[in-house]
């Protein structure tokens, strides 16, 4: 965040205003190291402000959803996290190292799961992850664990061998949830994973980022799905027009008061 | 890493109806024309071998004869076909396969496929080297267009990368993984030519299994080049429909527009006679001299010989004075020859080397030169033949004066026995070696290197630089 700036940090539904390098976290008293960090982040392209002075943290075990309108600046700090995109200022940190300088390295700490999981077509759900879990490092994961992992995901048995041309959005989400479990990291990024599923398959989604929760996987998910959001996330933070404007943990409020405060951002 | 790369690429490829229809398109085509320019270079190199034994056998059944009228009488040489010039015929349907010998006259090659060659027939001539400069590029294109750009619409370049493979790593896995996907159709397609080699070659040639070596090096450069250059577009392009429009604009340029602009640029640049200028220039040149090389004059040549041998008659001489004179006028038309001939070589030389220089603009001007060139069938290589053939005409003729020369008197009717003329060894014509063609070709090598080089370097700029989403 630029120097000088402030933003308002909500606590629950008590509206805060705190220096902008004081996030949540700090200010919950976090003690454990975070997986994910953002420190000041700031992309800009051309006349476009995308991310602006972002801080955030993210620790083991926690979801972090982000949410905010289109154009909020929520898949470019994903893709900033990813090292797709280089930072203008500031930096992203994954396990303390910092993306910009070593791109590689910080990605075998992290998988991602975008909004449409897109799939070798002449593949099958199985080779499709046997591969991207060789590239992610887990070469000697034998066929009966793959198997295994894409049941854990949810997906039907007989489908794992089936091409994916032939899988529903859903179906390919699995698979994408499948490969983030495969290569066992410490942080899962997620833009807006649950677009465009049926609630049912939303669930076992939701489920299923509970359990990678609790093997301790950090998790940071972009959504404009607020009701998710509440039920999945650990904390909220909202973004618009690239800048964190507030922020808060989610067992402390009500889905009402989650919408209250977001439309009274998207509104000021 | 790259192999779990090479894998997946090589499973997507075969799995895809396009491809392997393309692929049992080309590849079929591939060894139909090394099978049929097999069996046509046998079959004419077993034309020329009955030819030549006729043309000797008719040389040796001459009877007693007069050695000039026997120069007169002429032999003809043919020219063989190289081992490798099944896979490329190269230059040898223009530049015609046998020449006749005969005294006082350096004449013009015979027997051009192309001059009986049906419209159809051009046309639908293809060749194994046809099909590897062009139709395998094509097919490169069709394999490699979307490898970045497909995954880039697509949206795997972005879980691709999240994985943590490294870009030029996954540049490289999808780069052998289609040639991996080539090697499908051009490994068997070497076997088979290998074999041609092996169980017969058609004709001769110094090493043809290293020739044939080299000149799988050479189409190998040609095709990563291709690779190269289809991967580092694919990863710049816009979108996969961009990257496609870009690479056949790409493939056109190189593979028909270049080698037109390439002849017409040469020839304005070296402009050669037409055969009617030269006929006459030659025809004037032999009648009255030029400065420098002047004709000989018969009663000059006659006084020289009686001063020589110190009388004071023609009949005196120990020797016949008109074969002195005969080989004198040949020496004079020999210089008068290479004067005119050696231009005219000189000047394709000269536009050999722009063609080879434009390989700049288009790898395919390299890749043909050292094509034609490892099969035998070049313009260099038809010289180093034509120089040969030239060579055994002029020493057939120095003796054949020489024995009018030596065992006659002047004015006297002199008939060689007829056993003289077996003992006038036959033609042979051994062709250059390996190393001969590619010192000729050093500058066409040179491209393709450069080519192979630049292409290395443009991908892996594009692909650093490649956009993600």
């Amino acid at each position: 965040m630029e120097s000088g700036q402030e933003s308002r940090i909500e606590n629950t539904s008590e509206v805060q205003t705190v220096d902008a390098s004081e996030t949540l976290a700090d200010s919950a008293g976090a003690t454990t190291a975070p997986v994910l960090e953002a420190r000041s982040l700031s992309k800009r392209y051309d006349d476009v402000e995308a991310v602006v002075g972002l801080d955030l943290r993210v620790g083991p075990s926690e979801i972090y959803c982000l949410l905010g309108p289109n154009g909020a600046g929520k898949t470019t700090t994903i893709h900033l996290f990813l090292g797709f995109l280089e930072p203008t200022s500031g930096s992203a940190h994954v396990m303390g190292l910092d993306v910009a300088e070593e791109p590689l390295k910080s990605k075998t700490h992290l998988a991602y799961v975008p909004e449409q999981v897109m799939l070798y077509r002449n593949l099958s759900g199985l080779e499709n992850l046997a591969y991207f879990a060789a590239l992610g490092g887990k070469e000697s994961l034998p066929t009966d664990r793959l198997t295994e992992i894409l049941g854990e995901a949810g997906l039907q048995a007989d489908a794992v061998h089936s091409r994916v041309s032939a899988y529903s959005k859903g179906m390919r989400q699995k698979v994408g949830i499948a490969i983030a479990i495969a290569k066992e990291a410490d942080a899962l990024l997620l833009d807006e994973p649950t677009s465009g599923l049926d609630p049912e398959a939303s669930n076992e989604f939701s489920e299923l980022l509970e359990q990678l929760k609790d093997r301790g996987v950090a998790v940071l998910m972009a959504t404009h799905d607020l009701f998710r959001a509440k039920e999945t996330g650990t904390r909220v933070g909202i973004m618009r027009h690239g800048r964190l404007v507030a922020e808060m943990t989610t067992d402390e409020i009500g889905h009402a008061d989650l919408e209250r405060i977001y439309l009274e951002h998207m509104h000021d | 890493m790259i192999r779990h790369i090479v894998r997946k690429e090589f499973m997507d490829v075969v799995r895809d109806g396009r491809f392997r229809w393309c692929a049992a398109l080309v590849g079929a085509l591939l060894l139909v024309s090394l099978g049929t320019g097999w069996v046509q270079a046998r079959n004419a190199q077993k034309e020329l071998a009955a030819a030549q034994a006729t043309a000797r056998d008719h040389w040796e059944s001459q009877g007693e004869k007069n050695p000039h009228s026997a120069a007169h009488y002429g032999v003809y040489a043919f020219k063989p076909r190289l081992a490798l010039s099944f896979v490329d015929e190269g230059v040898d349907s223009y530049t015609g396969t046998s020449v006749f010998l005969e005294a006082h006259r350096q004449n013009d090659f015979l027997l051009r496929p192309a001059q009986d060659a049906t419209p159809a027939q051009r046309i639908g001539a293809l060749t194994a080297a046809q099909v590897l400069q062009h139709l395998v590029p094509l097919l490169i294109i069709l394999l490699t267009f979307g490898a970045l750009a497909g995954e880039r619409e697509r949206g795997t370049l972005r879980q691709l990368l999240a994985t943590g493979v490294g870009r030029l790593e996954l540049a490289m896995g999808k780069a052998l993984g289609a040639t991996a996907a080539l090697a499908l159709l051009l490994v068997p397609a070497a076997v088979v030519g290998a074999a041609a080699i092996v169980m017969g070659s058609p004709g001769p040639a110094t090493s043809p299994l290293v020739r044939g070596a080299v000149l799988a090096g050479i189409y190998l450069a040609y095709f990563a080049t291709f690779i190269g250059l289809s991967l580092a577009v694919s990863a710049r392009a816009p979108s996969a429909r961009a990257a496609l429009v870009v690479l056949l604009a790409i493939w056109v340029v190189n593979g028909l527009v270049a080698p037109r602009v390439a002849v017409d640029l040469s020839k304005w640049l070296y402009p050669t006679p037409s055969a009617i200028e030269f006929a006459h220039t030659l025809e004037q040149e032999m009648a009255n001299g030029v400065e420098g090389v002047d004709r000989p004059d018969r009663a000059a040549v006659t006084q020289n010989l009686l001063a020589q041998y110190g009388v004071e008659r023609t009949e005196d001489l120990p020797i016949n004075a008109i074969g002195v004179f005969l080989q004198e006028s040949e020496v004079f038309g020999d210089q008068i020859f290479d004067r005119n001939y050696g231009a005219l070589w000189d000047t394709f030389k000269r536009q050999g080397y722009v063609h080879e220089a434009l390989a700049v603009t288009a790898p395919l001007l390299a890749v043909r030169t050292l094509s034609m060139g490892l099969a035998g069938t070049d313009v260099e290589q038809h010289r180093h033949f034509a120089a040969a053939a030239e060579q055994y005409r002029r020493d057939l003729v120095e003796r054949l004066n020489g024995e009018l020369t030596e065992n006659s008197r002047t004015g006297e009717v002199y008939l060689a026995s007829a056993d003289l003329w077996s003992q006038m060894p036959p033609f042979r014509y051994d062709a250059p070696e390996v190393s001969w063609v590619l010192k000729n070709r050093a500058l066409s090598l040179l491209m393709l290197g450069l080519w192979l080089a630049g292409a290395f370097v443009v991908v892996t700029y594009a692909v650093r630089r490649a956009e993600v989403a």
